[in-house]
């Protein structure tokens, strides 16, 4: 009996230790969130509604806001596509040569350094075209999405079982029409997944707008050849300010950022149609 | 000479460099229910594969030999493999329906992709057609937009069978259809088989003996990738000339 005894106490106080360790793992999120609503709500609830209309000498954010929205449809526009087509290829010929080299340097695209990214687009966009723009700064991000998308592609389809692959081909299907029009929709809830994973990130990269966006706050885009302002990019310049309003709009700034990315990532979390295999 | 609805001429199929089929010469008539049984893993479902080209989907595969599809060799250097497979139809072990189509999408999938319909009507016509034939119309024509998961494990099956007839296939390809069923729903798709061999060719696997002798005209008895012995249900099961068959049927094979 005394070692059931032992046993059970090893148990509980295991059980105790890794709930304390998650707790403190996930803790700086809830702090991260907490910091942020806690200063941001006063500065927004003072300004009110014009925050996110304004110009930034007026009070508000609202070309960064702008900006932002901007950034994360050129980048899908340019960036899905294309993502798409490499995840499907990675699925599709996972043995030849190419589809190897693809998935390895899909997974070091997801770990690069986000910088050399701005970097590289600088100089192949921004430089040719002698300004900074919302095209170079939506290259940028594209190139930032596209492995996040076409890995959770790839992944969502490879997920499929084989049976379905079978059915689509014994239907008489070709190739392209078993992979668009069977297994693709059959997988689209892993590769909405990725899609909003790539935009919630996307929507709040700084490093690869630094060299490549220019910024504008103190009236809306109105071109896409032309530099825009982003909210990652605004908080990074306004935080660099001596002034303590300026400050204040960081915080406020932080807030919709922060709300934008929740906005984006929620519905990963509420099930769109969920398809029981 | 006669015309079999299947014929394979020294037929060997390799994954790698193991051999898997032996070398099997094998004809099948029109209008028959034949059955290839034997243990898991002696080679049934591959060589099922072989009957419509769908093996080719694994990459390993090997084929070598002949397939006679009525009297053509669908291994020739002009065939294509799509309208093979759109003549021999397939059933899966695994119930199988496209989890995210209706049960009507799932009827019309095949002949939409494949532009062979052309009005909603004559759709319509056909998915029920096709309903009808796998005797699913009455317990389904109520909720033809609802979605597969709502059905049992045997009316799927029957739902994938429509979903086969539905291009107008000559031949039917099973894969231990009744594997995943419960016993009433195995007996609705046994009985449909009978239905179903007035107008198509029907190949079942099964690792059951019992089945075979149940629903077959004609059974072959398939073991480590050779055929040991075939012939009409009934010789096979009362008076098997081969050792290894008799061994199988009374459950003494190792």
């Amino acid at each position: 009996m005394s070692g059931y005894k032992t046993r059970r106490g090893k148990d509980i106080s295991f059980i105790i230790g890794i709930t304390i360790l998650t707790f403190l793992g996930i803790l700086p999120l809830f702090h991260i969130i907490a910091t942020v609503f806690i200063n941001g709500v006063p500065i927004i609830a003072k300004k009110g509604i014009s925050f996110l209309t304004n110009t930034l000498s007026n009070g508000g954010i609202g070309p960064a806001i702008a900006g932002t929205f901007i950034l994360i449809f050129l980048s899908s526009l340019i960036g899905l596509p294309v993502a798409l087509l490499v995840g499907i290829y990675a699925y599709e010929y996972p043995e030849s040569k190419i589809g190897r080299a693809t998935k390895t340097l899909l997974q070091i695209m997801l770990e690069f350094p986000t910088i050399l990214v701005g970097v590289f687009v600088m100089s192949m966009i921004a430089i040719p075209m002698g300004t900074y723009s919302a095209i170079a700064g939506a290259f940028a991000l594209a190139i930032i999405l596209m492995p996040y998308v076409a890995v959770y592609t790839q992944e969502a389809m490879r997920e499929i079982p084989f049976t379905y692959r079978e059915a689509s081909f014994g239907l008489g299907l070709s190739r392209v029409k078993v992979i668009f029009q069977i297994l693709v929709p059959l997988s689209k809830r892993g590769i909405l997944t990725g899609v909003l994973i790539g935009l919630a990130k996307v929507a709040g990269e700084t490093a690869p707008l630094l060299f490549t966006v220019g910024g504008l706050y103190e009236s809306y885009p109105a071109s896409i050849t032309e530099p825009v302002g982003a909210i990652p990019l605004l908080i990074y310049t306004l935080v660099q300010s001596p002034s303590k309003a300026d400050h204040m709009m960081a915080w406020g700034a932080s807030l919709i950022l922060l709300l934008i990315f929740l906005l984006i990532f929620i519905p990963i979390r509420l099930k769109l149609r969920e398809v029981r295999l | 000479m006669k015309e079999y609805a299947i014929e394979t001429k020294d037929l060997k199929i390799y994954y790698g460099k193991k051999e898997v089929i032996k070398g099997i010469n094998l004809r099948i008539p029109k209008n028959t229910i034949f059955t290839i049984m034997g243990p898991s893993g002696c080679g049934k479902s591959t060589l099922l594969r072989s009957f419509n080209r769908l093996l080719e989907l694994n990459m390993d595969a090997k084929i070598e030999g002949e397939v006679l599809i009525f009297g053509k060799n669908i291994y020739g250097e002009d065939v294509d493999p799509i309208s093979i497979r759109r003549k021999v139809g397939m059933v899966f072990q695994y119930p199988n329906p496209f989890p995210h189509l209706t049960l009507y999408d799932n009827i019309a999938i095949g002949l939409k992709l494949n532009n062979l319909v052309k009005s909603k009507e004559e759709m319509d016509k056909r998915v029920r057609w096709a309903l009808e034939k796998a005797s699913l119309w009455d317990e389904v024509k109520d909720r033809l937009y609802e979605y597969p998961a709502s059905l049992s494990g045997g009316q799927k099956q029957r739902l994938v069978i429509a979903r086969a007839l539905a291009l107008k296939p000559k031949i039917l390809l099973m894969d231990e259809p009744t594997a995943n069923v419960d016993p009433v729903g195995t007996k609705n798709i046994e009985k449909l088989l009978f239905e179903l061999k007035k107008d198509y060719t029907i190949v079942l696997v099964t690792h059951e003996p019992a089945q075979a002798a149940r629903t077959s005209d004609f059974v072959g008895f398939l073991y480590l990738g050779k055929l040991i012995e075939v012939g009409p249900t009934k010789y096979i099961f009362e008076k098997p000339k081969n050792e290894l068959t008799e061994k199988y049927l009374t459950g003494s094979l190792v």
